[in-house]
């Protein structure tokens, strides 16, 4: 994984730049089809492993004044607790939700963070299916709790807010009925997937660009704009952490304003 | 003796343990991408539908339009209104 060479470097034979494709993505590391040990797997893992591993040490030994890994730690839980899961969904029941809230968004913000911090250099969330996995979480829950709050019946009735002319009220059932079923999940699941893909294969194209430019062509100034390639490759980087850490917290406050609705007597 | 000029209870301070939840409305905003794409995507889709049954050909940007002129003006009901 880590001495992974890029499929898109240039040839040293003159082969000319091949641009990064969406091929890229796919990198089974053992065996391949449907059984295929791939480089996301084995990042996500990783990522778990380090999370436990993090979040077990620093909270272990609790002080009072806490140390700098307790500090992080219950920051960010702080920032979930009260910034996400309080302020949202409400302080009469928003803690049982922490727990879920708090995983996913350091789960999506350390696998996100990888797609930038060397060795790893891979964002999990680029391959499709870990976001829909992960939405398929919040999915189930926040229509498994309106459900059982007022059944299904009232459930679909709540749907359309209270208050408009009856003339409207069934197609704005139908668009309700479709933004909650449908497009909810799908842009939640899209939204994360989008950015992290398209940010990295961003970078794929400034840095291997750069390289080909740097190394592989002729003329001062192909070098000089291979200079500047990586100039913005290192820039684009840091705007990438940004993202990374946005869209991290996006995907957990969206998580969190479905479950408030299905909670609240209105959606 | 004059009475000590009442002074207004300042905005910040200990968090109101009953503060309800505070920041629902403006996180409910980005809830709005995902009505803007409802809208044309159904009606459109209904609209397709119908030119394909009735061999027409303006029920798609009908639906189109429609969908999306609905979903603003759910949008706006939720979240422009105060109910």
């Amino acid at each position: 994984m880590i001495l992974h060479v890029l499929p898109s470097l240039a040839t040293a034979d003159g082969g000319g730049y091949q641009t990064p494709t969406t091929a890229d993505f796919y990198q089974p590391l053992w065996n391949d089809g449907p059984f295929a040990v791939t480089r996301p797997g084995v990042v996500l893992m990783l990522s778990v492993g380090l999370i436990a591993w993090y979040l077990i040490a620093t909270t272990r030994k609790a002080a009072i004044v806490p140390g700098k890994g307790q500090w992080l730690t219950e920051g960010i839980y702080g920032f979930i607790r009260n910034g996400v899961a309080r302020d949202i969904i409400g302080t009469k029941d928003f803690l049982r939700f922490v727990p879920l809230l708090f995983s996913l968004f350091v789960l999506i913000l350390v696998n996100n963070l990888f797609g930038v911090i060397p060795p790893v250099q891979y964002p999990t969330m680029s391959r499709i299916g870990i976001p829909i996995a992960l939405t398929l979480v919040v999915y189930v829950v926040y229509h498994y709790i309106g459900i059982k709050r007022v059944g299904l019946f009232a459930y679909f009735k709540n749907l359309v807010p209270g208050g408009l002319p009856g003339w409207i009220f069934l197609p704005i059932l139908f668009l309700e009925i479709i933004t909650f079923f449908i497009t909810r999940p799908l842009t939640l699941a899209l939204r994360l997937f989008g950015n992290m893909f398209a940010g990295h294969l961003l970078l794929l194209v400034f840095i291997t660009g750069g390289e080909y430019l740097l190394l592989h062509s002729a003329g001062p100034f192909m070098k000089l704009a291979g200079v500047g390639a990586f100039v913005m490759a290192f820039v684009l980087t840091i705007f990438e952490l940004l993202i990374e850490f946005l869209q991290a917290w996006v995907f957990t406050l969206l998580a969190a304003t479905y479950i408030a609705g299905s909670l609240a007597d209105e959606h | 003796m004059s009475e000590p000029e009442q002074l207004p209870t300042p905005p910040t301070g200990p968090p109101d343990p009953d503060a309800g939840h505070p920041r629902m409305e403006e996180a409910y905003m980005w809830n709005a991408v995902a009505y803007l794409i409802s809208g044309p995507v159904l009606f459109g889709g209904i609209g397709w539908a119908l030119d394909q049954w009735l061999g027409t050909r303006f029920f798609i940007p009908a639906g189109i339009v429609g969908g999306m002129a609905l979903s603003l003006y759910l949008v706006w009901f939720r979240y422009g209104t105060q109910q």
